[in-house]
């Protein structure tokens, strides 16, 4: 599709509502000239290290693409990750430099999906992280990104697109934080991620927001033939409201795994959710989310698996733990079949700590909160297939956290 | 010697409901007490009490463990202070790993030797799943004999141990028995409704028969078994207190 038709569809869409979630007025927050500053080692101010240490991340070394706010920085990891032939960039640059990206850029998510897709066409200054695997790789090490919005009253637009090319295979783990006590803000983030024959991406994204901070990230991953996309996403933050619902289309012997934890406490709404359509036979998705919802949250667990295709299986899994008399939690699994053949399954569950479990750790000499820490912490443990294990064991130090957290 | 555990004239309920009434026990060190009786006599209960859960309600009576009360000690506070509870039916808990459970008590209570335990239960290829679930009656019983094993008990509390397992992990169980009498020196109540793991115990310092809450025979196994074991419980009491009078 041509730009200007992007852009005139773009500007049509500026006051469509979104299906889901609270709807923002975008007008209240304040642009920023997006810019591209190259060495992560200009990185300033303490409040950026705050944030990324929030999601885990020990050091800005180990980052391939950091943006805070609207400013980008690329370049320490550059030279590590092209002994692999891997390419990360912003988006903006790439964009000049790629044809690929073009291509692929603005191709899953449409402009005029809704009024942040169009926002952030039209005013995102295309930043956000390009990353291009070329094939035949495995990357040994998690490519790092991270997104940190520290400026009040801004809005911070990300537009990611990585591209695993045939028979390759790479890790990418995505942090997006503010520092404590930012108290207006908002992240728009649109993601394209793109499996060939045969490769897989395991994607990581672990949130850590605050209370005046709107989240609305729109994400789609398109699989190639015998393809794998495992996705593992945890939020652990207090957050004014959060809605995505990242789709990911599948091809022939293609297969998903997507893993969603939510820790929902404070007044936020956690509206989030994972979709899978099965496009081909021979497909296969797992859908699995584990919330607990504290305080007033209330949290809205949506999973979808729609079957497009015969011998396709699907399978949805959706707990959630109620740690609060005024918290709400609304477990939505939808299972829907086009084509005979397909065989799909949901289970969903919310229940509150068995009195139990409790009284049996404690009978082994646990004080009744330590006993409610192994619980909640065991009830969050996923064991997503194919997260490399330094990444395992930064989201174990973040579930940690999360327990921490729940149990006061 | 001084008893390891005293319990005195203990009544205890359940919600509003009475389930062990007046229950006298004294406990030495290296000892092993059997309690038999027929179904809801009270027996778990006690245990229960004795360890502390929270759904018990003492009414009456004292508790006293090396010679300090324990009766209104929450039950962490008990268990750090020696007293293990090897639980009827284990909870299954979703998520949280047996070895992490395991490792937190070995860590806590020092236990030197806690891989031959492993061992001796056969638990070692269960350590890596979740706690107890999808165990076997057999699995779950040597899994939670192993927990109550590495928290170096002076008093074993073992409600049940013989109950839905095969004669394989019968063997196993009883062998373990007798190694925490022998070796670690512990003291045990064991409660037992079917009796199944008694002929292979040895050790047996007395035997008491709970009927309706109540403690209403103790006496040398010897003397009680072949009797239980023919006659049944309350026609067993009838003889046994008809033999004594």
């Amino acid at each position: 599709m041509m730009k200007s038709e992007l852009r005139t569809r773009a500007l049509k869409a500026l006051n469509k509502k979104a299906a889901y979630g609270p709807d923002i007025d975008i007008s209240q927050y304040e642009l920023e000239e997006p810019r591209v500053e190259g060495d992560l080692r200009a990185v300033k101010g303490k409040s950026v290290l705050r944030a990324v240490e929030r999601v885990g991340i020990d050091s800005l070394k180990r980052t391939g693409y950091l943006q805070v706010n609207e400013t980008a920085y690329y370049k320490l990891m550059e030279k590590a990750l092209s002994k692999y032939g891997v390419k990360v960039m912003p988006l903006r640059i790439a964009l000049e430099k790629l044809d690929l990206a073009k291509e692929l850029a603005w191709s899953l998510v449409s402009p005029d999906y809704d009024k942040y897709t169009a926002a952030a066409y039209l005013y995102g200054g295309e930043l956000g992280y390009f990353v291009y695997v070329p094939s035949n790789v495995k990357v040994p090490i998690p490519i790092y990104t991270c997104l940190v919005l520290t400026s009040e009253k801004r809005i911070q637009f990300t537009h990611n697109v990585v591209y695993v090319d045939d028979y390759s295979e790479a890790h990418v783990v995505t942090g997006c934080a503010v520092p404590h006590g930012l108290s207006k803000g908002m992240h728009i983030g649109i993601s394209e991620f793109f499996l060939g024959k045969n490769s897989k991406l395991t994607f990581s994204m672990i949130h850590a927001w605050s209370e005046g901070v709107h989240v609305r990230p729109r994400t789609a991953v398109r699989t190639k033939e015998g393809s794998e996309y495992v996705s593992y996403y945890v939020i652990y933050s207090p957050v004014a409201s959060v809605q995505a619902y990242p789709t990911v289309f599948l091809d022939k012997e293609a297969k998903t795994y997507m893993a969603t934890i939510i820790a929902g406490e404070g007044l936020g709404v956690y509206d989030l959710g994972s979709r899978a359509i099965l496009e081909a036979p021979h497909t296969s998705a797992e859908i699995v989310s584990r919330v607990l919802a504290m305080d007033r949250a209330k949290v809205f667990a949506r999973a979808e698996i729609r079957a497009k295709a015969p011998k396709s299986k699907g399978h949805i899994e959706c707990l959630g733990l109620l740690l609060s008399e005024v918290a709400e939690i609304q477990s939505i699994p939808v299972i829907a079949s086009e084509r005979p053949g397909a065989e799909l399954s949901h289970e969903a569950a919310i229940g509150v700590i068995a009195q139990e479990e409790l009284e049996y750790l404690m009978s082994k000499g646990f004080t009744e909160e330590e006993a409610r820490a192994i619980i909640i912490r065991g009830f969050m443990s996923i064991e997503a297939p194919g997260i490399p294990p330094s990444v395992r064991a930064e989201v174990g130090k973040i579930l940690d956290l999360v327990t921490k957290y729940a149990i006061g | 010697m001084r008893d390891l555990l005293r319990i005195k004239d203990l009544t205890v309920a359940i919600g509003d409901k009475v389930i062990v009434r007046k229950v006298n026990l004294s406990v030495g060190r290296g000892e092993m007490h059997v309690i038999m009786g027929p179904n809801a006599a009270g027996k778990s209960t006690l245990l229960a009490a004795i360890m502390g859960l929270p759904r018990t309600r003492i009414l009456k009576g004292s508790i006293i463990f090396e010679g300090v009360e324990i009766t209104n000690k929450p039950c962490y506070e008990r268990a750090k202070m020696g007293i293990a509870l090897a639980h009827q039916i284990p909870p299954a808990v979703k998520g949280v790993r047996f070895s992490e459970v395991a490792k937190a008590l070995i860590e806590r209570c020092g236990c030197s030797d806690h891989t031959l335990m492993a061992k001796m239960l056969r638990v070692d290829k269960l350590l890596e799943r979740d706690l107890f679930v999808g165990f076997s009656g057999g699995e779950r019983k040597r899994a939670e004999l192993y927990l109550t094993m590495i928290q170096g008990p002076k008093l074993a509390l073992l409600d049940e141990p013989d109950s839905g397992v095969d004669l394989e992990s019968l063997s196993i169980i009883a062998n373990v028995i007798e190694y925490l009498i022998r070796k670690k020196n512990a003291s045990i109540i064991l409660v037992t409704h079917s009796g199944a793991i008694l002929e292979k115990l040895s050790r047996i310092s007395k035997t008491h028969i709970m009927i309706n809450g109540e403690i209403v025979y103790s006496g040398y196994p010897d003397d009680i078994i072949p009797i239980v074991t023919k006659f049944g419980y309350r026609k067993s009491v009838e003889i046994l207190l008809g033999d004594s009078r």
